[in-house]
């Protein structure tokens, strides 16, 4: 009798039922794909970095005659339990070519090891540890795995000081020291013979070897105090700054475990007002059930096996659709992180239960209802007596409205508890999107350019060629000339300019007991008062000098005290005079006052060249001058300042991308409650519908009036989302840019036009659209109808 | 005197479960302008199909309905909907309201939609209280539909119907849901709107309501097994004897 009673449940309420289906299946995706991906990135980093071999320290350093600096110190430090050293050799993009032509455009200076000589356990592919590589053939990692420009089977050609040697590329290496976009130095796994025959030419050996130490210590602040001794080191962090470089990873997989929470609480709202009408519907059987006995608990155990079967449902087909869609969501990660999570049936099964144990647990909760309406109810038309309640809200005769406004807009204000599961989720939809493109907006924004340690310049040109030059010369003024030469060309092309650079030193700082190398920014040619400051006053003299927090609260320093550092040989006094922000170094970053004699030499590395014209051209004019310039410098690295933030930050994209994906899943949820809401409304609505049928009103008036009331809670949802978009955004991407290094003072892009208008357009017009076609079904309603509260 | 509703040969048939249920079979009748006519017969006989058929409410399965001079097979829906706002008038067994407007608004909502009232409101809900007044439910405009009695609500349901000065006014068991004085009020407001000129067509069981009926149509499965004319209803204390003749008459068709 039981089931019966289900079966003609579930077929009389289709509609209704496949829909709440379909939200189930959404939630069990998500929730099966979202855990999985986190369990897999969180565990899986940790995993990976446990089979590559990583240490507690690493650091990279250039050889400086033949020696690098780093091996005295590690061999005799105390707090060093065990090291191991890779010797390496440095190229830049311009070295690697195919068919004649560079073969990927990258910043960073790519690294090359030799499959011996490597101390990390590097993966390709397949997860199979590399032993072994054929003489003319590569493994690529870093920046270069990546498939869109790099393919196994290609021929390439590594170019070196006049020493050239063709490759075939075998596949793409797993590193875990490289792995993460953030960092993404070009890493090139080659074989022993090969490695030797480039380390045969001299100039290589001098200018372009370099050794990386893998070290293990028992004292990690007493090993980056010693650590201070080596110049000009190209990298040094701890493991937990290198995981944290594998933020997007977790970012992403965050931020689709958001979105599978969302869906979870969408669900809900939506089952919560399913079960709430179904009761309100049912409420003369409900009367009946109890007036011939039936007890309390038999009538929500109806209830409670109909949600359950909805639910074991949902969850079995969501649980198959979690498996492809788990590893698609994985495959980029995968690509780059050695996974350990061999538990993706497991973990979705079980995420897979908790949505069907949540949403039978949450639905006992909602039949709550079917206690207190009792058998009379069956008689009084589901009033129990207790009425009264004024319901109308507006009057008509008042009222200069079309009528269609004026009956929805009645109906939404007379009942507003039946439109809020829709108004939360409209708004969580519009908010979604708006906070993601906000944050993505802002991470290609030129507002952003302080936060990298730049002035606002016209043009950025990034050359990792003239850097190195400058870093492996001896002559002091070699960076003048090179800038001298870049203006030259300006001026011989009609777009004069002054020229600099930012440069970046690794200096000891000492305050106290504390001792660490810091990277310091400088430029000669600008005024450390033209940069911004979180708290206290620009740098004005030379021996003044500002620092992010994250370095003050290492060194255990405020504003106003002084700190030693040692520059050319010298210890030199500094005030620290302000606090600044920046993305540089995750954040960990010093300025030195532009009359500090550093020399240019001992540069660890550089910004762009920044260039600002003469003429002050508009944005139109630096775009096309930006343009002739790619052409002057036969490069593709030359940027305004939006791009330049784009480019540095490199998270955008995948930021905009997620956004996109998101906005997508918005629009279906979207509609899918659209559709779920109006079809109730009708089923409900029935007589009422019937009524203004027979009173003469035609099918497209009532179902502009239905139609209308969606749009009448899109323009609320809007207007609640306008208002909480930009405290959001800064309540959850102010972390995120935390931990990428900027604690405060930056300003959010917010862009009007896309907040307040495209994406709030976008869901209503999909919301609108949605809740028109299936108003259609009005059509279908008989003017007679009235009696029929089916 | 015009016919204002002329039914030939009106079929209607139900399938269900792939049987056919033929509830109405051939019926030919006709309702002259400013007529009263109650339909009676037993339940299942296809009253309420009839009157649902005649005005349009339902589709009929086969034959012609003329509703003043229009047939309504050819009609569209939306054409349909027009002659219903503007020509008809509906009175249901149940007090069916918009349960989001007040009474007044209940009211006027058709003459708000109406194209002949376009711009005027104020005037429309002049009219919508004077009617409300004439019934005697004035005091209950600004009320929602669920704080005043059922009389009262029948009441407002035929200021409703009446409200576009519809040309028929159709009603499905007008007093069925009210106790005997709420009946008589209902009962009289009718008399009176049709002594106005308003063409009424009703579907009773209760003999006292069709007695103040100027015909009445007997049916009994699906076919008009008579008629009785009772003349129109005038004065009250001729009432007992119009019932007396009709309750005998409806004895001789099997009542």
């Amino acid at each position: 009798m039981f089931f019966r009673i289900l079966g003609k449940d579930l077929k009389r309420k289709r509609v209704m039922n496949v829909l709440l289906l379909l939200f189930v299946i959404l939630s069990a995706t998500f929730a099966s794909a979202s855990i999985n991906n986190m369990v897999s990135v969180y565990g899986g980093i940790d995993y990976f970095f446990d089979k590559a071999g990583m240490p507690d320290f690493i650091t990279l350093t250039m050889n400086s005659d033949g020696v690098n600096p780093t091996e005295d110190i590690v061999r005799n430090s105390v707090s060093v339990t065990s090291y191991q050293r890779e010797d390496l050799f440095f190229y830049n993009a311009k070295n690697l070519k195919k068919d004649g032509k560079v073969y990927v455009d990258f910043e960073n200076p790519g690294i090359v090891t030799s499959v011996s000589g490597a101390r990390l356990t590097y993966f390709n592919g397949d997860n199979e540890e590399i032993t072994e590589i054929s003489p003319g053939h590569v493994y690529l990692g870093g920046l270069l795995n990546d498939p869109e420009k790099v393919h196994p089977g290609d021929v390439i050609t590594l170019e070196l000081s006049g020493r050239s040697r063709e490759f075939i590329v075998d596949g793409y290496v797993k590193d875990a020291l490289f792995g993460s976009p953030f960092l993404g130095n070009p890493r090139m796994l080659m074989n022993d013979g090969d490695y030797d025959y480039f380390l045969s030419d001299e100039t290589i050996r001098s200018a372009s070897c370099g050794c990386a130490y893998y070290i293990n210590t028992d004292d990690g602040k007493a090993l980056k105090k010693e650590l201070t001794a080596v110049k000009n080191a190209l990298f040094g962090e701890s493991i937990s700054t290198i995981k944290i470089t594998y933020l997007l990873d977790m970012l992403t997989a965050v931020l689709m475990m958001v979105v599978g929470i969302c869906l979870i609480l969408i669900s809900f709202a939506m089952l919560s007002f399913t079960i709430k009408f179904t009761l309100n519907e049912d409420f003369r059987e409900i009367g009946v059930m109890k007036a011939v006995g039936l007890r309390n608990s038999s009538i929500r155990g109806l209830y409670l096996i109909k949600y359950l079967c909805i639910a074991c449902v949902g969850a079995v087909i969501g649980y198959a659709c979690s498996i492809p869609f788990a590893k698609l969501l994985l495959e980029s990660v995968s690509r780059r992180i050695l996974l350990g999570n061999d538990n993706y049936e497991l973990i979705g099964l079980i995420s897979a239960a908790a949505v069907v144990a949540v949403i039978v647990a949450f639905c006992y909760s909602c039949t709550k209802g079917i206690k207190k309406l009792s058998p009379v109810d069956a008689v009084r038309n589901g009033e129990t007596g207790e009425r009264f309640k004024k319901k109308s809200v507006l009057k008509l005769s008042k009222s200069r409205l079309p009528e269609n406004l004026f009956l929805a807009l009645n109906d939404v204000l007379s009942k507003p508890r039946q439109y809020v599961s829709m108004v939360v989720t409209f708004t969580m939809c519009i908010l979604l999107v708006t906070m993601l493109a906000n944050t993505s907006n802002t991470l290609m924004s030129e507002k952003l350019i302080f936060l990298f340690g730049t002035t606002e310049s016209d043009a950025y040109y990034n050359s990792t060629e003239k850097i190195m030059e400058t870093m492996g010369s001896d002559d002091p003024d070699i960076l003048d000339h090179i800038i001298e030469d870049i203006e030259k060309e300006l001026k011989d092309n009609g777009m004069p300019g002054k020229v600099h650079v930012e440069l970046m030193y690794t200096l000891p700082v000492e305050f106290g007991n504390e001792k660490m190398n810091v990277i310091m920014q400088q430029c000669k040619d600008t005024q450390a008062s033209e940069y911004k400051y979180i708290t206290g006053s620009a740098p004005m003299y030379a021996n003044e000098i500002a620092f992010t927090p994250q370095i003050i609260d290492e060194l255990g320093a405020r504003i106003g005290d002084r700190v030693l550092i040692e520059i050319n040989g010298e210890k030199r006094e500094f005030i620290i005079t302000a606090t600044m922000s920046s993305f540089n170094q995750v954040g960990k970053i010093g300025r030195l006052h532009e009359a500090v004699d550093v020399n240019v030499n001992d540069a660890s590395s550089a910004m762009a060249f920044q260039i600002d014209f003469d003429d002050d051209p508009d944005a139109e004019e630096i775009d096309a001058r930006i343009g002739r310039m790619k052409d002057i410098f036969d490069t593709d690295k030359i940027y305004n300042a939006a791009d330049f933030v784009n480019m540095s930050t490199g998270s955008a994209q995948t930021m905009s991308d997620a956004k996109d994906l998101v906005l997508l899943i918005a629009l279906i949820i979207a509609a899918l409650v659209t559709v779920l809401m109006e079809r109730s409304f009708i089923s409900k609505e029935t007589p009422e519908i019937a009524l203004m049928k027979a009173i003469g009103f035609k099918t497209r008036s009532i179902c502009a009036q239905h139609t209308l009331r969606f749009v009448v809670l899109t323009v609320i949802c809007t207007c609640i989302a306008s208002v909480l978009t930009v405290p959001l955004t800064r309540l959850i991407s102010d972390r995120v840019f935390a931990i990428m290094g900027a604690q405060s003072g930056f300003e959010y892009e917010i862009r009007p036009l896309e907040i307040f208008a495209i994406y709030p357009l976008a869901v209503a017009g999909v919301v609108i659209v949605s809740a028109l076609l299936t108003s259609l079904y009005i059509k279908s309603v008989r003017a007679d109808a009235m009696g029929n509260i089916e | 005197m015009n016919k204002v509703i002329d039914v030939k040969d009106l079929c209607k048939t139900y399938v269900v479960n792939k049987k056919q249920n033929n509830v109405l079979r051939n019926v030919n009748f006709s309702v002259e302008e400013g007529e009263m006519v109650a339909i009676m017969g037993p339940s299942g006989s296809g009253k309420s199909t009839l009157l649902y058929t005649v005005s349009g409410m339902d589709k009929m399965t086969a034959g012609n309905v003329t509703f003043c001079g229009k047939e309504l097979e050819s009609l569209s829906d939306n054409e349909m909907a027009d002659v219903r706002l503007e020509d008809m008038g509906f009175i249901f067994q149940q007090m069916y309201m918009m349960k989001n407007l007040t009474i007044l608004d209940n009211i006027i909502l058709p003459a708000v939609k109406s194209k002949r009232n376009k711009g005027n409101r104020s005037a429309v809900e002049k009219k919508g209280r004077a009617l409300m007044k004439k019934l005697g439910i004035g005091e209950t405009a600004d009320n929602d539909i669920n704080e005043v009695s059922g009389g009262q609500l029948q009441r407002a349901c035929i200021c409703r119907s009446m409200i576009n000065d519809p040309k028929v006014i159709f009603a499905d068991e007008p007093t069925g849901a009210l106790n005997r004085t709420s009946s008589d009020e209902v009962m009289e407001e009718m008399v009176k709107l049709n002594n106005e000129g308003t063409t009424v067509m009703l579907v009773t069981h209760d003999a006292k309501v069709a007695a103040k009926c100027g015909r009445v149509l007997y049916i009994v499965d699906g076919n008009i097994r008579g008629e009785y004319k009772l003349g129109r209803f005038e004065r009250s204390e001729t009432l007992r004897d119009r019932e007396r003749q009709l309750n005998n008459w409806l004895m001789e068709m099997g009542w």
